[in-house]
């Protein structure tokens, strides 16, 4: 890990909330951390904790239901202790959030450039007039043609690719340090997804953030991250770089997932990959506390020691942290 | 790197982290029950309350609610007459406790019948479309007449009775049932299964009895629900404008609409039954409420 | 735009037709003999005759219908059998306490009914929710002319703040007006508050959860900015709908609250109308109430495209 402070460093995050049939312990005690620039993948199947994690970054949770503990640290400041006017005044600014739902995160009845100028007008106090030729501004930066018609337009009237560059152009019309972008491409035709992630890798260096890239999916992950975190449960099983976590994936459920992407790289083995492609069973319910791995339920090297004591999340190789009793230790590390 | 039964540098076990909220509170059956649904625990018992005191009204320490006594007229509520009496001597306690049945007959009577035939009216012009577009008409037309005021108009063709009453207030509540569970069927109709019964082959009856009434019941049953207390307020207020049951009979409206010219002396005749009709209109609407939550909880949104 | 507004104005048109079939039969599909009915116990044969023909009972239904479709039309809404006035002067003469009373009550429910709505949808689950909607529950259950009498009683009996009863025209000041008015409308009012209120906490909850007031709140955007600007502009088209809907209950509830407080509006003319078995003005009254509710949601219709551009068709 970098000795140089990270840009956000979150320890030990508990996301949890009251339901009438229970606790659901969405998020277990996550720590990472993203540095200033860099590029920062979060995976895992949906109901992993990926999209509350996100969430519990810019304090999105609703507070009862939810509650949030632990640390969340954004330039050395605790965003968990914040006042909600202070947190206002981050949310949109330093931090930016993209939403997966383009067709729904548009306020249907707002104009285009009234969503876009709010943001300027919020946080860096332009008149109306001046938020909409930012608006205008900011359409162009994202490639949107007919900027000074189509800021006067109703989210209904674009195509979901657009509505997705709004999002972009919103999200970024501050110049934020950090971008939190969850399953940005996920709801787009294919073609589509490809400009939108070029858009953000373009703007990205742009505008000089980093971003926190949630997705389910492997091959956006393996073009536009330097990192990645996967999630299992609520929980951080395995953090290391792209080429450490595709090439070397140390944690069961990784390699599962791996497994089921096409052939990449060499490191497993032909029999494992084989049973690996497809991962046995179901995420264990979040509502009850979990005893031991997560991943015992249907990971295929479990063992008791598995089903009684929860792994570690330990360094097994440089840069590369796994929470897995049996991972190998590389003999380098060692 | 092989998998083998023990790990390679022992056991490190996660360190342990303790919950943010408090856990849930261990509950019965029954308590579980009240803690999700208070709303139909409270309504439902207060209702069978009511019903109880209409059925048992005999036992209930009343006398004949229409004898009159014109010796001990408009007495305050005491130990003798709980209370007290109206003008013609006779005891507003009785007179309350029967006037319930009145109300809940109305209240019953109104929802159960205008539900069943809303219901048999949705069906068909959900699922005929020549019938649709004139029925529909026809029931946008009864909607635009305020129902007070259509009660109003056929009561004052009619003569005064309970009968009359419920049909008057079932005539006005028809044709919301109706529109609702025309909506409901039409939705129905495009779900992907029933579709899949329609290209089946499955006749029409069939499908309704199958794959539609099943779906409306829910809706039609909070809907009832929220008509039987609005009856039981419009038989009230009909019966105290003078339109609504005939005055011999002991209604709460009746009794309101008797108390009326001495409210500012003896506030008490119009009070008692005012408290219970509320009292008794809150329950269903507690009742209903309730169900609608239970029952459809998308619907819990709306109104 | 203009063309939605033409389609809505002619969609009314077929409502008003079967509005005004069914108020004309119901004189023919009464059970009994109307005639008798009107005309009293105590009447004579000779009585009920006279009446039979004054309401064209002895002639053909459709000929009867049209001739009387074509009356109205031209604002003639038949004499009162009472008085021997045209019913359409008794009525207009009674106009102006009556939209008096529903305009105030109107103007009491939305503000208090709609801050009432938002608060409780923002502050869910907490006691401030529970209090609007133990008021809503029992604006619901509550008749009325109860509440009016409990008003009268204290306000009015009790301190001596407002007059007991009674109207006192607009013209003469508008003191007198409103202290005259105002127990009436907050007793009309309950039921309204409780309606628009609950209307406008569900659909602000729901609005509430949509993906884009997230965004909203991802954004910075404050408390208030996401509830009265991002949020309240989407319930608008619910909330506007309600109160269309709503009107038949306050023009229902304004017969009743004119009694109570003896104002001498249209509900007072029906009410006394029933006692005296004056089908004409009970018809007229019904035709008019009937029309204004038509018209009502009918601007309500026309509302829509102002509070929500995806609606033009």
């Amino acid at each position: 890990m970098s000795s140089s402070s990270p840009l956000l460093d979150i320890q030990n995050l508990q996301t949890h909330f009251g339901t009438i049939d229970g606790v659901v312990r969405a998020v277990e005690g996550v720590s990472f951390h993203i540095n200033a620039g860099e590029t920062l993948g979060v995976v895992g199947e949906s109901g992993c904790g990926k999209s509350v994690t996100a969430m519990s970054i810019l304090r999105l949770i609703q507070q009862p239901p939810g509650r949030i503990a632990g640390k969340i640290l954004f330039k050395g400041t605790n965003l968990l202790e914040l006042s909600e006017p202070e947190m206002q005044s981050i949310r949109g600014k330093d931090i930016s959030m993209i939403f997966q739902e383009p067709m729904t995160s548009l306020n249907p009845v707002l104009t285009v450039g009234r969503q876009i100028g709010e943001t300027v007008m919020l946080h860096e106090g332009l008149s109306a007039k001046d938020a909409e030729q930012r608006a205008i501004e900011m359409l162009t930066l994202v490639g949107i043609p007919a900027p000074a018609r189509r800021v006067r337009e109703y989210p209904h009237q674009l195509s979901g690719g657009m509505r997705q560059r709004v999002m972009i152009a919103m999200a970024l019309a501050c110049s934020p340090q950090l971008l939190v972008a969850d399953e940005p491409t996920t709801a787009l035709d294919v073609t589509i997804q490809a400009q939108i992630l070029e858009l953000m890798r373009d703007l990205k260096t742009r505008v000089g953030a980093a971003i926190m890239l949630i997705t389910h999916d492997l091959g956006v992950v393996a073009e536009m991250c330097q990192r990645v975190v996967v999630m299992y449960a609520g929980r951080k099983v395995e953090e290391g770089s792209v080429e450490e976590i595709f090439l070397n994936p140390l944690h069961p459920y990784t390699q599962g997932l791996m497994g089921s992407m096409p052939k990449l790289g060499s490191s497993l083995h032909e029999s494992g990959r084989s049973k690996l492609t497809e991962i046995q069973g179901v995420v264990p319910s979040l509502r009850k506390p979990i005893i031991g791995c997560a991943f015992a339920s249907r990971c295929p090297k479990v063992t008791d020691a598995c089903r009684q004591m929860a792994p570690a999340i330990e360094e097994k190789a440089p840069n590369h942290l796994v929470a897995c009793h049996y991972a190998p230790r590389a003999a380098a590390a060692a | 790197m092989s998998t083998t039964t023990l790990p390679p540098d022992g056991f490190n076990a996660a360190p342990k982290l303790a919950d943010v909220l408090p856990p849930r509170k261990e509950r019965g059956r029954i308590g579980m029950f009240i803690y999700r649904h208070p709303t139909i625990a409270v309504g439902g018992f207060m209702v069978s309350l009511f019903v109880l005191m209409a059925i048992f009204a005999p036992l209930l320490w009343t006398v004949d609610p229409t004898a009159l006594a014109p010796a001990r007229r408009t007495r305050p509520p005491s130990a003798q007459w709980w209370f007290g009496t109206d003008m013609l001597g006779r005891d507003v306690y009785s007179r309350v406790v029967y006037g319930a049945r009145i109300s809940l007959i109305v209240g019953f009577a109104t929802a159960i019948i205008s539900a069943v035939i809303g219901l048999t009216i949705g069906l068909i012009s959900g699922f005929i479309r020549a019938v649709d577009a004139v029925v529909m008409r026809v029931m946008d037309g009864l909607m635009s007449i305020p129902s007070i005021l259509l009660a109003i108009a056929m009561m004052a063709l009619t003569r005064a009775s309970v009968e009359n009453v419920i049909i008057a207030l079932v005539i006005a509540d028809v044709p919301r049932v109706a529109r609702l569970v025309r909506g409901v069927v039409l939705t129905l109709r495009e779900q992907p299964y029933v579709e899949a019964a329609v290209a089946a082959g499955t006749r029409t009856p069939m499908i309704i009895w199958k794959h539609i009434l099943p779906n409306t019941l829910a809706p039609v049953t909070v809907q009832a629900t929220f008509f039987c207390a609005s009856a039981m307020i419009s038989e009230a207020t009909l019966s105290f404008i003078g339109a609504g049951t005939p005055p011999i009979i002991p209604s709460w409206g009746n009794i309101m609409a008797e108390g009326r010219a001495l409210w500012q002396v003896k506030p008490y005749i119009v009070f008692f039954p005012a408290i219970f009709l509320s009292i008794t209109v809150l329950s269903v609407n507690l009742l209903g409420d309730g169900l609608r939550d239970a029952l459809d909880p998308r619907m819990a949104k709306r109104i | 735009m203009f063309a939605y507004t033409v389609r809505r104005v002619i969609a009314t048109i077929p409502v008003m037709g079967v509005v005004a079939l069914f108020v004309f039969s119901l004189l023919y599909l009464a059970p009994g003999d109307p005639a008798a009915i009107i005309a009293g116990d105590q009447a004579t044969p000779e009585d009920v005759e006279r009446i039979r023909a004054s309401l064209g009972l002895d002639r053909p239904f459709l000929v009867r219908f049209l001739e009387w479709l074509f009356r109205v039309l031209q604002g003639d809404l038949g004499v009162s059998i009472f008085t021997n006035l045209p019913v359409a002067h008794m009525i207009k003469q009674r106009l102006e306490p009556t939209f008096s009373l529903m305009a105030l009550t109107l103007a009491i429910a939305l503000t208090f009914a709609i801050p009432m709505g938002v608060l409780a949808a923002w502050k869910q689950g907490t006691w401030i929710d529970r209090l609007v909607m133990v008021f809503a529950v029992l604006g619901f259950s509550v008749p009325v002319f109860v509440v009016g009498y409990l008003l009268a009683y204290t306000f009015a009996l009790q301190l001596d703040w407002f007059p007991v009863q009674g109207y006192t025209p607009i013209a003469n000041g508008l003191g007198g007006w409103l202290s005259n008015l105002m127990l009436p409308a907050v007793a009309l009012g309950g039921v309204f508050i409780a309606l628009i209120a609950r209307i406008t906490r569900a659909t602000m909850l729901e609005v509430l959860s949509q993906d884009y007031v997230r965004t909203a709140k991802a954004k910075g955007v404050g408390q208030r900015a996401i509830l009265f600007v991002h949020a309240l502009k989407n319930a608008a088209v619910p909330i506007i709908t309600i109160i269309g809907l709503g009107f038949a209950g306050l023009i229902g509830g304004a017969v009743v609250t004119e009694s109570v407080f003896a104002i001498p509006g249209v509900g007072r003319l029906v009410v006394d109308a029933i006692l005296r078995r004056d089908y004409p003005v009970i018809q007229g009254v019904v035709l008019m109430f009937s029309f204004v509710y038509v018209i009502v949601n009918l601007i309500v219709d026309l509302l829509y495209t102002v509070f929500d551009p995806r609606i033009r068709y």
